[in-house]
């Protein structure tokens, strides 16, 4: 029996660890902070490994009268997802220590970092949908606070991702109440509802807004290239890059495999598909022509959501084993890109691919590792990304060729952007003050060369992660008998992956001689003719929903003014004047005079008496 | 064991007043702390059976066997806590010239023991007898100072006092006349069979009115503004954190509960003045300029919250109330703690011309902040749960209109404590303040202890309520 | 003893409602409280010879004693009329009486349109008990509040007079 204050302490622990940390004095403190983090967040690990595959619950009744219970759960899903952002936070910690060295509000950083941490661990473990909703909402708090600490106009982003996060978390309130309302229990394992009426596909769909939001799917995704640039670099690799995708697509795999049962070929799972290829496809376009390493990578963490999202939907086992599998492999590749990243941007002082480049012979180690992740991220067999992909691929063609279509296609235009990407940045011709770049420190490295090494281990022995982490999240019935590790056993779709990979070499080459340089590679795509008109919009945010949202909001905002100013009569004049006149009359009343008081109380008893004695 | 609740404080006053030695005058206030230490460590630490048996020597002596449940217990507690506020505040407002605190400290201890006595006693006599001490004990701490303003506040506390003891003594005369007996087992038995009965009626209603009177409810209320802000700080933190609470709200809920009171009549009677007086109160103290005529105000307003609770009669609702009780106990004491640090080190009490003293006194602002934001009901506040039950309760038990009342009551509560806050505490610091200094330790102390109880309680109230505020159902 | 107990009664009757109305009509507070004083003295004889020792006793120290000495002390704080005022205070003395009207039509209320039956209730027999028997056996518990009021009104005595003379000085000084 493990105790009650062990299970609480993966929630308790990270939270008050931060809060400590915000209670350090920042100047003289930075080495306190990056060590108290370093060491909460290595606990934190050791915590979540010892829990890695144990079952329990935690039931607290909270509140005698209201039939709520505090209630954790953990088993084998909530345990591997608490077990990955431990990783993460642990590795990004250490990175942090070089990363963040001489940033201002630093203990600030330090302390969202670890309240982050503990939230994601309580929404992960909670099993009452309240107090998931609790966590989920409180990591919105901390979100803001981590973007705002970054660079000038930070801010505006911040108001943008609250914005558009609350909006989402909203939804997923409603979607909660109505599930509560179906289920007539708030306890998600004791929640299995069939799709049966629309007031259940409603509840689904608010759930699954919530969730793919907090993955950061279209069209919710707007604030994370612009938080790319604002934001301090370590805040993207770990919250929009791993810890938000393993909690959506986690809450996203719960809200269809267990919470709801999506069946194959029902519109919902249809919709969510649908979802996922225009999130792929629209995202990757638009990374294909940024020219900022940062910005282009956080284009990728929206595009690469759709694999998931595709992949859960599809509803079949290959789809969904590849979808999780996916969300793993992503996390991993996607924070060891912004990693590295952020050594270029700490050793050369800039992320303008315009003013990069050669910068290979430098830094070698960090080349190797963008090597290694974005052969990940293309999809390049032996790499882990291949083997999820493949998965993805599979079950999206077992659903439809189009959604396979679609799919491949976004894997073209993948493996393209990064070519232009590492093309432009390390190769090519250096600018001329290159001479004092060094390679990163090492703190920065290990965290690198640890997740680079993952992708290649995940990839090569993919029936560890598969057979250990994955399909028992399905359990033996849901999987149907198959056994998704090793080589993909449809050679039709490894043929056409390849062909797609090379096809994408081909066209880089084609590009790069036409324009002259790496960066211009993708520059035909670009100046296409149709396709000219809609990128020159889409980066003047006219497609961003926010942007349109804003606009919208501003006019009802006049509408409602004008009403309000009327509402606002009623309460600050109408409603005041009338209180303080009834004030006024009160306070007259309290002449001081005893004789009045006594005789109010003689005329209130008599009333008493009367009032008492009216039955006779 | 609970006697000696009364008798250890009686025991102390006399022992204190031999001739024996000086130092004697000098430990009082140290004995009385003490005393009141103890009493609320052995009401937590003490199991409820300790405090109802009772040696044979003392049966004895006494003729008498105490009677000792959870509302009882909350209540020896809530006496504890703000009598031991209380002396503290004394040690800093009063000053120390030997003879003053020390008188002070005597009285003070009276009265508790009479509140003590009040909340063992088992009938209606003896409830009489004990209210009347605390009563006394109470005229005599108001006009503690010898003021005009005090003298005038106690002759009317004095004035409507009277009345209300003549009308319990006249009902307690005529139950006897048709029952013989006082005691509340006789009493409950009694009233079912009788209730058509027009002595008895009349004697129901006239217990009613002189309680509450003595509960400070409008139109029963006149002496409550007058007493509470003529009294010297100490005293007003006594009579309105416990005094009135006992002498009044706890009879009341004592005599309605164990005579089998509530009818359906009785119900509507009790809620209607209660409404009447959640609202009037706070409409009151909207208006007020003094500190602490305004925070009698809010006492009547909040005295009217417990009330309705006991109205709606409920399980639910009784837990609510007493809760709200124990708790209106300590924020308001609180308030008026920090009321008596801003007379003493400002020198006044006028709330247009004190401004911005927070930056001076930061304690006092933060302490005072807790208590203002417990009253008005702000989760997670103590305050929030109690009056969320009370509204819950009300809700469920069908009284829909009283629900609303409290709830908008709630927001006028709000109102009137943001007005005080931004005039006393915050913005910009009013000329004439600049040599302001925060009060010394005697107070401060007091005033963190409560705002800790009042953020704590609020904070465990899970625990709280299926421990220990549900089971005071037993009561009925 | 053929002492005539019922002329006895109507006699002290008489002088409590007498002392009464001299407390209410008399214009200065000080012979005011001493009317209460008395009528209080005359309440607890009454009490006493009508065989309710209990509520004499109690009485006799609650408003006889305790409130006087409070009645009293609040009073010598207050300074003497001036003799403008007289008449100015003679018309507010009036305005006392407004609520009278209302209140002797409310009782004409209780009392006529709605008579109470006072069907006399079960008769409880009175036991042949004295005061001390009453107080010693029935009501022991009781004395400790007695104690505790005589005491209370012991400090009441020592805190409103023993430090009035000097206070009173300040305070005049201070006006």
């Amino acid at each position: 029996m493990i105790p009650a204050y062990i299970k609480i302490m993966p929630i308790i622990f990270p939270v008050f660890a931060g809060l400590a940390v915000l209670m350090l004095e920042k100047k003289r403190n930075e080495i306190m902070c990056a060590w108290t983090c370093f060491i909460a967040t290595a606990i934190n690990l050791l915590l979540c490994a010892s829990m890695f595959g144990k079952e329990w619950d935690l039931i607290v009744p909270w509140g005698g009268m209201f039939d709520f219970n505090f209630s954790l759960r953990l088993y084998h899903f909530s345990s591997f997802i608490l077990l990955a952002s431990a990783g993460f936070g642990f590795l990004i910690s250490l990175y942090s220590f070089s990363f963040m060295n001489g940033k201002e509000k630093i203990n600030q950083f330090y302390s969202y970092f670890l309240i982050t941490i503990g939230l994601v661990n309580g929404a992960v473990l909670a099993d009452n949908l309240i107090v998931m909703l609790f966590f989920w909402e409180g990591l919105l708090l901390t979100l803001f606070g981590m973007i705002v600490i970054g660079n000038k106009t930070a801010f505006r982003t911040a108001i943008k991702a609250f914005i558009i996060s609350g909006i989402a978390d909203l939804c997923m309130m409603v979607g909660i109440a109505l599930t509560i309302h179906l289920a007539g229990t708030m306890s998600m394992s004791e929640i299995h509802l069939q799709i049966s009426s629309k007031t259940a596909a409603a509840a689904f769909l608010f759930l699954m807004i919530g969730a793919i939001a907090k993955a950061g799917s279209m069209p919710f995704h707007s604030w994370i290239p612009d938080a790319a640039i604002d934001a301090p670099l370590p805040f993207m690799a770990l919250i929009p890059a791993a810890l938000e995708k393993l909690l959506g697509i986690y809450f996203l795999a719960r809200i269809s495999l267990d919470l709801f049962k999506i069946g194959t070929n029902s519109l919902l799972s249809t919709i969510m598909m649908t979802v996922g290829c225009i999130t792929i496809l629209l995202a990757v376009m638009m990374a294909l022509i940024q020219k900022d390493y940062k910005r282009l990578l956080s284009f990728h963490a929206i595009s690469q959501v759709g694999y998931m999202i595709l992949g859960i939907g599809t509803a079949v086992p290959a789809g969904i084993v590849g979808g999780i599998f996916h969300m793993i492999n992503h996390a991993m590749y996607k924070s060891c890109l912004f990693l590295t990243g952020g050594s270029v941007e700490k050793q050369t002082g800039t992320t303008d691919l315009t003013k990069l480049g050669g910068i290979a012979s430098k830094m070698p180690i960090t080349f190797v590792c963008f090597i290694v992740a974005a052969a990940s991220i293309c999809g390049v067999p032996p790499f882990n990304g291949f083997f999820s992909k493949e998965l993805v691929y599979d079950g999206a063609l077992e659903r439809g060729r189009l959604f396979y279509f679609a799919a491949v296609l976004g894997s073209f235009f993948t493996a393209a952007s990064f070519l232009k990407l590492g093309h432009a940045a390390f190769l090519g011709k250096s600018p001329d003050d290159t001479a004092h770049i060094k390679e990163a420190p090492l703190p920065m490295l290990i965290p690198m060369i640890t997740i680079a090494a993952l992708c290649i281990f995940f990839g090569v022995w993919n029936y560890f992660p598969l057979r250990v982490f994955i399909q028992p999240i399905l359990g033996e019935h849901r999987l149907e008998g198959h056994d998704f590790a090793g080589m993909p056993t449809n050679v039709m779709l490894i043929v056409v992956t390849l062909v797609v990979i090379i096809g994408s070499i081909m066209n880089h080459i084609w590009g790069a001689e036409k324009s002259g340089s790496g960066l211009g590679a993708a520059d035909h795509i670009h100046d296409a003719p149709l396709l000219h008109t809609i990128y020159d919009k889409a980066e003047q945010r006219m497609f961003d929903p926010y942007e349109i949202g804003m606009k919208f909001a501003s006019w009802l905002a006049k509408v409602t003014m004008s009403i309000d100013k009327v509402i606002d009569y009623i309460y600050n004049v109408v409603v005041v004047e009338f209180t303080y006149a009834f004030t006024g009359f009160i306070r007259r009343l309290h002449s001081g005079s005893y004789a009045l008081y006594v005789v109010w109380s003689l005329l209130g008893t008599l009333i008493v008496v009367l009032y008492i004695m009216r039955k006779i | 064991m609970s006697v000696l609740l009364i008798l250890v404080p009686l025991a102390a006053v006399l022992i204190m007043n031999l001739p024996l030695h000086k130092l004697m005058r000098k430990l009082a206030f140290w004995v009385g702390l003490v005393l009141c230490m103890l009493q609320a460590v052995l009401i937590i630490r003490m199991p409820i059976g300790f405090w109802n048996t009772q040696p044979d020597l003392l049966y004895r002596l006494l003729l008498f066997r105490p009677f000792t449940d959870n509302l009882a217990f909350v209540m020896f507690l809530s006496i504890a806590i703000v009598g031991f506020v209380s002396l503290l505040v004394a040690r800093y407002a009063i000053e120390n010239d030997g003879s003053k605190l020390f008188n002070f400290t005597n009285l003070l201890l009276l009265a508790m023991a009479g509140m003590n006595g009040l909340v063992v006693s088992r009938d209606l006599f003896s409830l009489y007898v004990f209210l009347e001490v605390s009563a006394v004990a109470s005229f005599i701490l108001i006009a503690f100072n010898n003021g005009k303003d005090a003298l005038e506040g106690t002759f009317k506390y004095l004035v409507l006092s009277a009345v209300a003891t003549a009308m319990i003594l006249s009902a307690i005369g005529l139950l006897m006349t048709v029952t013989g007996s006082v005691s509340f087992k006789t009493l409950s038995s009694v009233m079912g069979p009788n209730s058509g009965n027009p002595v008895v009626l009349l004697a129901v209603a006239l217990l009613l009115g002189g309680l509450f009177i003595k509960s400070g409810l409008v139109p029963f209320h006149g002496w409550v503004p007058d007493a509470y802000s003529s009294a010297p700080s100490a005293t007003s933190i006594l009579l309105a954190g416990i005094v009135t609470k006992t002498t009044g709200v706890y009879a009341l809920i004592r005599v309605v509960t164990k005579m089998n009171l509530l009818t359906h009549q009785v119900q509507v009677l009790v809620m209607a003045v209660a409404a009447v007086s959640i609202v009037v109160g706070a409409l009151a103290a909207l208006g007020q300029s003094d500190f602490k005529r305004m925070l009698a105000y809010s006492s009547i307003s909040q005295v009217g919250y417990i009330i309705l609770g006991l109205g709606i009669g409920s399980n639910l609702a009784l837990a609510g109330a007493v809760f709200h009780l124990f708790n209106h106990a300590i924020f308001k004491s609180l308030l008026f703690v920090n009321a008596a640090a801003v007379e003493k080190q400002t020198g006044t009490r006028n709330m247009d011309i004190l401004g911005g003293i927070s930056d001076k006194m930061p304690v006092t602002g933060f302490t005072s902040v807790i208590a203002f934001l417990s009253t008005a009901g702000i989760p997670p506040l103590s305050g929030f749960w109690s009056k969320l039950i009370i509204i819950i309760a009300a809700w469920k038990a069908g009284f829909h209109v009283y629900a609303l009342i409290a709830i908008l009551a709630s927001l006028l509560t709000l109102a009137y404590f943001l007005s005080m806050q931004r005039r006393v505490f915050f913005g910009k610091l009013a000329s004439g303040f600049e040599d302001l200094k925060e009060a010394n330790l005697w107070i401060l102390v007091p005033a963190c202890l409560l705002a800790a109880i009042t953020i704590g309680l609020g904070l465990c109230i899970p625990w709280l309520l299926n421990s220990f505020l549900l089971p005071i159902r037993s009561i009925l | 003893m053929t002492f005539d107990f019922n002329m006895m009664n109507i006699f002290l009757l008489a002088l409590f409602l007498a002392a009464g109305v001299w407390t209410v009509l008399t214009s200065r507070l000080l012979i005011s409280a001493i009317g209460l004083a008395v009528t209080s003295i005359m309440l607890t004889i009454l009490l006493f010879l009508m065989k309710a020792p209990l509520a004499g006793v109690f009485e006799l120290s609650v408003c006889a004693g305790l409130i006087t000495v409070v009645f009293i002390s609040t009073i010598s704080l207050t300074k003497p009329v001036e003799k403008s005022e007289v008449l100015q205070l003679k018309m507010k003395r009036l305005k006392r009486f407004v609520f009278l009207p209302l209140l002797l039509f409310l009782a004409a209320w209780v009392l006529f349109a709605k008579p109470l039956h006072l069907t006399n209730p079960a008769q409880v027999p009175v036991e042949q008990t004295t005061l001390q028997h009453v107080l010693w056996f029935a009501r022991r518990f009781d004395l400790i509040g007695q104690i505790l009021i005589i005491l209370t009104g012991v400090f009441g005595v020592i805190v409103l007079f023993k430090t009035k003379t000097g206070q009173a000085e300040k305070q005049d000084n201070e006006r």
